[in-house]
């Protein structure tokens, strides 16, 4: 599986190990809460280069999906801003209450979530034609085209016509990678996708991922896995309540964490395996 | 007391007529009511208060009111209101009707209720939105689901349509209660009729099963 | 439309309607009563381990399920005096034709929360050392009627509406009583709208009740 994925390689970039700067994305004291106290963004500041893996971990309502949700324009934000490749993508004091501004941005994010991503009424193929046909006004024959190509350099091709239902779990999870990938999107969001999976198939989607990542394509991921972080990371972020607590190169976040908070979130976590 | 089931037979002929009569009642109101309780639940998903006060008031009234006294309702009163004679049979097809449109307008809501939150959030990742969203993902897979409880609430209206004997039409049940009183015999004929109302409404209940099951985890997880 | 609504000859009719709710609610209430015990019970029977226990109990279940209520009504009324040469006042003749056709519409559900208890906790209650019926009592029956509230609430309901049949074999009901009125009175379109009316008022807090508990289970399960 070593032909590339992205149909156009991402342009090279220079990569500065300790720098947690970047202009790719920027969030600027971005705030969100549920109400009645639930903050599970407080003022929270981040960027990210665009050939940054980033890499979220914290426990659980640290804010960590979200990041993820609000970058994909599926939850609005009530303060800060977002810039997004040097424009400003959201805005959690606009009258639109924290959407993305531009749609036109919101379509080079793609995100894959952890539970039932397929649609599971359309085949495979139909699957991944859908959002390139009626969005992007590819015709059926070029919409093909392409998921075919996708689906052989991750090898399904077999399931080009087969049901979601027929599939396993990291099949489903790779089909709906290679979905996203349709959109050539300039920015992948992984939401805990192996989470739901059996180990046996965590390593194919994982593979998948590596991948991507090797072609250079912007991720922020959110994952439980430490040792996947560990490979795939650019920079580790930790957050809790809603905060950044600390960030930086997965070598120095996982031996050597500087915050307390984040050696006792690491101890914990890292203890099991 | 002597029981005689076998005199049930030699009056099959009646006893058909008065199916015939049943199935053809249930099956056109259940076409028309399922037609117009999906349009009344495309309805129900209006903002407008206006539509939706008045749509879901109606749905209310004809879920939480006998069966028995709105095909009353129906039959004595609708021609007291309107001023104008109104056949049976028209009255009946009624009643039923509305009946059934309001069950299947709850079918379709709870259909598309349960479609998970994640199919949304796949459509605004993947920048599918508004008419496309919803006649290529979210439609389809609301029919798909409703299609178990639909076919429930046809054997329902099935067992229900039994209500109609009491304002005189000659189904099932009336012509099983008739001539159970004409020959005496309720026993042997109210449980014949029992026995065919069975048989037409247990394979059809299998039947959802076996469609829940197979069709389902095809399509729908 | 030119009719002219008169409620006023309603009044003199209280009395009447007030006997005849007391007897829908009867019916309403203690069928409701007998449902939800000997659904329980008849859950249990189609879950037990020999055959010839859960078959029968399966065939009443399907028996009541899948032949209209007013059918099983009208056979109770006329064939039971017949069959066993008793006399049974219509009202609890009523109350046996209603309360098991609940039963059986009960018993479904009650399997539904049965089934629906994780098969971890009836481990735990074998390792825990608790008896066969130590664990029906204090694990599976709490669990399964906590999962089968809401439909066991909206057949009760539906019982309620079904009682309306008994008019039909002249048990002296809301329903009998309103049929009687409006046609003494040449005014079917008053007294039907108020018979409807009370029955909607009588079913309605109970339909927001099952709502609301509903929304309490889904949040439930989301966490």
């Amino acid at each position: 599986m070593t032909a590339p994925l992205l149909v156009a390689a991402q342009p090279q970039a220079s990569f500065v190990p300790d720098s947690a700067g970047g202009d790719f994305i920027q969030l600027r004291d971005v705030y969100k809460s549920y109400g009645e106290g639930l903050v599970v963004m407080d003022h929270l500041s981040l960027d990210m280069r665009a050939d940054d893996r980033l890499v979220i971990i914290g426990p659980s309502g640290s804010g960590k999906s979200s990041l993820l949700r609000v970058m994909m324009g599926l939850e609005s934000i009530q303060g800060g801003t977002i810039n997004f490749q040097g424009q400003p993508y959201i805005d959690g004091n606009a009258r639109n209450q924290g959407k993305p501004l531009d749609v036109r941005l919101q379509t080079q994010v793609g995100m894959v979530f952890q539970h039932y991503t397929l649609f599971p009424h359309l085949s495979v193929l139909s699957n991944l034609i859908l959002a390139p046909m009626k969005v992007h006004g590819l015709s059926k024959a070029q919409a093909t085209e392409k998921a075919r190509i996708f689906l052989a350099r991750l090898g399904l091709e077999s399931k080009l016509n087969a049901y979601p239902s027929q599939l396993s779990g990291g099949q489903k999870q790779r089909v709906a990678i290679a979905r996203a990938l349709m959109l050539e999107p300039k920015l992948m969001l992984f939401d805990e996708v192996t989470s739901a999976l059996d180990p046996e198939m965590v390593t194919e989607v994982q593979n998948v991922m590596m991948q991507l990542a090797e072609e250079k394509m912007a991720m922020i991921i959110v994952t439980h896995d430490m040792h996947f972080a560990k490979n795939i990371a650019s920079r580790v972020v930790f957050c809790a309540n809603g905060k950044v607590v600390e960030q930086g190169p997965p070598a120095q976040i996982f031996t050597q964490p500087k915050e307390p908070r984040t050696r006792e979130f690491l101890e914990k976590v890292l203890h099991l395996g | 007391m002597q029981l005689d089931f076998w005199v049930v037979l030699s009056y099959w002929q009646v006893l058909a007529k008065g199916l015939a009569l049943t199935l053809a009642f249930t099956v056109s109101c259940a076409v028309l009511g399922s037609v117009c309780g999906f349009l009344l639940s495309l309805l129900r998903l209006s903002k407008s208060p206006l539509i939706r006060i008045p749509t879901g008031l109606y749905v209310e009234l004809f879920r939480g009111t006998p069966l028995l006294i709105q095909l009353f309702w129906i039959f004595f009163c609708l021609p007291v209101v309107f001023g104008i004679s109104v056949p049976p049979y028209v009255s009946v097809v009624l009643a039923l009707t509305l009946y059934m449109t309001a069950i299947t307008s709850e079918t379709f809501r709870g259909a598309l209720k349960s479609i998970p939150s994640e199919q949304h959030d796949a459509c605004t990742a993947l920048g599918v939105a508004s008419w496309n969203k919803v006649f290529y993902v979210i439609f389809p897979q609301a029919l798909l689901r409703a299609v178990p409880p639909l076919l429930s609430n046809v054997v329902s209206l099935f067992k229900e349509s039994a209500l109609i004997s009491s304002v005189g039409i000659a189904d099932l049940m009336f012509v099983g209660q008739n001539i159970s009183n004409s020959t005496a015999r309720p026993v042997e004929f109210l449980s014949a009729v029992a026995v065919i109302y069975f048989l037409v409404a247990f394979p059809l209940t299998r039947l959802v099963g076996v469609i829940e099951t197979r069709m389902l985890r095809r399509y729908a997880y | 439309m030119n009719y002219q609504f008169d409620f006023h000859f309603l009044t003199g009719n209280f009395g009447a309607l007030w006997e005849g709710l007391k007897v829908t609610l009867q019916l309403a209430l203690v069928s409701n009563v007998e449902g939800l015990i000997l659904g329980f019970g008849l859950c249990l029977l189609t879950l037990s381990r020999w055959f010839f226990i859960r078959w029968p109990a399966q065939l009443f279940i399907e028996f009541f399920r899948c032949t209209p209520a007013l059918l099983q009504i009208v056979w109770f009324f006329y064939c039971l005096p017949m069959l066993f040469n008793v006399f049974i006042d219509p009202i609890t003749m009523g109350v046996l034709a209603l309360g098991l056709n609940l039963t059986a519409f009960n018993a479904e559900a009650y399997r539904a929360g049965v089934q629906a208890v994780p098969r971890e906790h009836l481990d735990a209650c074998v390792a825990l050392g608790l008896r066969p019926w130590q664990r029906t009592l204090y694990v599976i029956l709490p669990q399964a009627v906590r999962t089968a509230l809401p439909v066991l609430m909206t057949n009760g309901i539906s019982i309620l509406q079904q009682s309306a049949l008994v008019a039909i074999v002249a048990v002296a009901d809301l329903m009998y009583v309103g049929k009687s009125i409006a046609t003494e009175a040449y005014r079917p379109l008053e007294t039907y709208s108020l018979i409807a009316l009370i029955y909607f008022a009588l079913s309605l807090p109970i339909a927001q009740l099952v709502q609301w508990l509903e929304r309490r289970q889904d949040t439930a399960l989301a966490r």
